[in-house]
């Protein structure tokens, strides 16, 4: 098979402003088949720019995007059908309950989603008795649940998980590893992003490393740590006596609080 | 679209009690104005009621709902999914409308039941679409203040103070209280031109130059608050 056909997503010289302000600096990365792929950076650095550019919520100024083979610019709603989005905070008609929340999106995909259905991917989500709940009823691992039921409920090639553990408990967290573990194990592509370095650590296949707008270091979370393991500036900042993937990041993008 | 039709419909039941809220005004409106229909007809108190219903409707209704999904990212989660962009307003658009249409019947029901109003058939058909006219051009106010504000704080007090504004110019402009000239003025506003072609639009016989003129404005109000409106929007308050 050709490598390009591999590559789930794939994004090119991407360049996002603001106004004058450039938010995404010519960045360039791949995501394969059945890949997981962190994308990690302090407050302000770009992740979440450059999801939005990815599922169109922002168009790039330059660069091209290209989901399942579609450009984003091109065939949006090709490439948006190709992929589902868990946005950094989301939210769903209020007035609407779980299972209407649900049966909307499903048809949305084109899916139909009988009650028997709707029943099955309710108990996978461990929601079968807050149905009729209102989703600002639900608590905070309960929406993330339903949240990304829906991100995934068309079984797209490409998921984009913004910060999706924030705010989660480690049972709900451990879960959530596992529903994405899954979406990895059919062979479809995951981007997420998060500030947990040892999350990153333990579920990313690849990660890259963006500041200031620009991607600094892209590699497996092994490889940054053994590239980086000797220099000075990750070993003062190193309190551990090992290497973390912390370490690395700490020392790539300082230590300064960033806003 | 039909299931975000579906989606928008149950929203709009849900939120019945606030929407009775909006049919409350003209019920007001054609009871308290009894007296006045021997003075100037019953299709005046029919048209002044739905005017104000639909300026509900589409300033308060429309904008706020809008405003408060906005804040909440309820349109940028439905924009990551492959819907059409259009088709995610058109379908709020044709809800409302479809309220606009029941405001309107309820009018003409309640006209008939507490002031015995009875309009010729016609006259019921013409108002009834001419209402969907009147109510494109509130509804498209109420995109172009929720367009020109992001805080849905800021939408909802603009917005009533603009129904404020529109009910008491428009009802007390047209009985003389505030002199002649702002009289003339009042009726070429967007509240003078709706309620005009809605009492004509009652009495089809009386069609005439002028109303055709108050039609033509009404349409070319909405084309430009439904540009602005577009132009403006954005669809995260972020």
């Amino acid at each position: 098979m050709d490598i390009k056909q591999q590559h789930i997503l794939q994004v090119n010289n991407l360049d996002v402003f603001y106004g004058n302000f450039q938010a995404v600096k010519d960045v360039s990365f791949h995501v394969m088949q059945g890949e997981i792929f962190g994308l990690l950076g302090p407050n302000g650095a770009g992740k979440t720019s450059t999801l939005s550019a990815i599922e169109g919520l922002i168009k790039q100024q330059s660069g091209t995007v290209t989901v399942a083979g579609y450009d984003t610019l091109q065939k949006p709603l090709y490439a948006r059908a190709a992929m589902g989005v868990q946005l950094q905070s989301t939210s769903f008609q209020p007035e609407l309950n779980v299972s209407e929340i649900l049966q909307l999106y499903s048809s949305i995909y084109g899916l139909g989603l009988s009650k028997e259905k709707l029943q099955v991917l309710l108990k996978e989500i461990n929601l079968a008795d807050a149905e009729n709940k209102k989703f600002g009823q639900l608590s905070g691992g309960q929406q993330q649940r339903v949240s990304l039921a829906i991100t995934t409920i068309h079984d797209p090639r490409l998921v984009l998980l913004d910060e999706p553990t924030s705010g989660l408990d480690p049972q709900s967290r451990r879960q959530l590893w596992s529903r994405i573990e899954n979406i990895r194990e059919k062979g479809n592509g995951v981007v997420l992003t998060t500030h947990s370095m040892e999350e990153a650590e333990a579920v990313c296949d690849r990660i890259s490393i963006i500041d200031h707008g620009r991607i600094i270091a892209t590699g497996t979370p092994q490889s940054l740590i053994d590239k980086h393991r000797a220099d000075p500036e990750v070993i003062a900042v190193s309190r551990r006596g090992k290497i973390t993937l912390e370490d690395v990041f700490i020392a790539l993008t300082g230590t300064a609080i960033r806003a | 679209m039909a299931a975000l039709l579906k989606a928008d419909y149950i929203t709009l039941w849900r939120n019945r009690r606030a929407n009775m809220l909006a049919l409350l005004m003209p019920l007001i409106i054609v009871f308290s104005w009894k007296g006045l229909i021997p003075r100037t007809g019953g299709a005046f108190v029919l048209a002044n009621g739905i005017t104000l219903g639909i300026i509900a409707i589409g300033l308060m209704g429309y904008a706020n709902a809008v405003a408060r999904d906005r804040d909440k990212g309820v349109f940028q989660r439905l924009r990551v999914s492959p819907l059409p962009l259009w088709t995610i307003m058109v379908s709020r658009l044709l809800v409302q409308l479809s309220l606009i249409s029941l405001l309107t019947i309820v009018v003409f029901v309640s006209g008939y039941q507490l002031d015995h109003i009875v309009m010729p058939v016609s006259g019921y058909v013409t108002a009834f679409f001419v209402s969907l006219i009147g109510g494109a051009l509130y509804l498209s106010l109420g995109q172009a203040v929720v367009g020109g504000i992001k805080n849905p704080e800021t939408v909802n007090s603009t917005s009533r103070l603009i129904y404020l504004v529109f009910i008491m110019t428009g009802m007390l402009g047209q009985f003389d209280y505030f002199g002649e000239e702002f009289k003339k003025a009042v009726v070429w506003s967007p509240y003078g031109t709706v309620k005009e072609i809605l009492a004509t639009g009652l009495e089809p016989a009386k069609w005439s130059a002028h109303t055709t003129q108050a039609l033509l404005v009404t349409i070319g109000y909405t084309i430009v608050f439904a540009t602005l409106g577009i132009k403006w929007f954005k669809w995260s308050s972020k």
